[in-house]
């Protein structure tokens, strides 16, 4: 199973993001788990400073962005 | 404690800016460090780690690829935030080098506010000329 992490504090954007990626993970009838981690403490474990954040099993595919579901299933896949 | 990562929410300017300063041990590295830290402050970039992205820790290489600027500031002409950038192919990134503005590089020697002011003050060049 993959685990799909998002990492953010919940504003919006990161809510899309997470939207975004359930859709491209249901659509590509991936194994996952979606987590939200939204601790700030947490999220610089990952190295991560700019937010929204994609982290694919602990692995961070982006940063900063709001990507499309067609763009997630690029990086989930 | 602030929140020491920034939402693409609330991102300086509506962009990603990451800033890396020079981690060497002389003046012109302190400079640059504590303009780096200036910049934080006033909200025009969240300061990352050039160390990070020389050792090729993937999820610090991927932010440096996401963000909408990386401003390395390097102390002296070896350039070596320049080289690590260059190294990763990265191409939005700015440099300043705090040697170009007339200080020279020295060992043991405190740094002054006025030549703190002047690096910042050349990043912010820099930043609003994109």
């Amino acid at each position: 199973m993959k685990k799909l992490q998002i990492l953010g504090p919940g504003c919006p954007k990161c809510k899309m993001l997470a939207a975004n990626t359930e859709v491209a993970a249901k659509a590509l009838g991936l194994d996952y788990e979606l987590v939200k981690i939204t601790d700030i403490t947490e999220i610089m474990k990952f190295g991560v400073m700019i937010t929204p954040a994609l982290a694919v099993d602990g692995v961070v595919k982006s940063a900063g962005k709001v990507l499309s579901p067609d763009e997630i299933k690029k990086l989930i896949q | 404690m602030s929140d020491p990562t920034s939402c693409c929410c609330s991102g300086p300017a509506g962009k990603n800016i990451l800033l890396y300063a020079c981690s060497g041990g002389s003046n012109v590295a302190e400079m640059a460090d504590h303009a780096a830290r200036q910049l934080m402050r006033e909200g025009r970039g969240i300061m990352f780690c050039l160390a990070g992205l020389g050792a090729d820790i993937p999820n610090m290489v991927q932010q440096a690829k996401d963000a909408d600027v990386n401003l390395v500031i390097d102390g002296c002409p070896i350039d070596c935030g320049r080289k690590i950038f260059e190294r990763h192919g990265l191409k939005n990134v700015q440099y300043v080098r705090v040697t170009d503005l007339g200080i020279e590089k020295k060992k043991g020697v405190p740094v002054s506010e006025s030549e703190i002011a002047a690096v910042v003050a050349r990043c912010k060049e820099t930043l609003c000329s994109l």
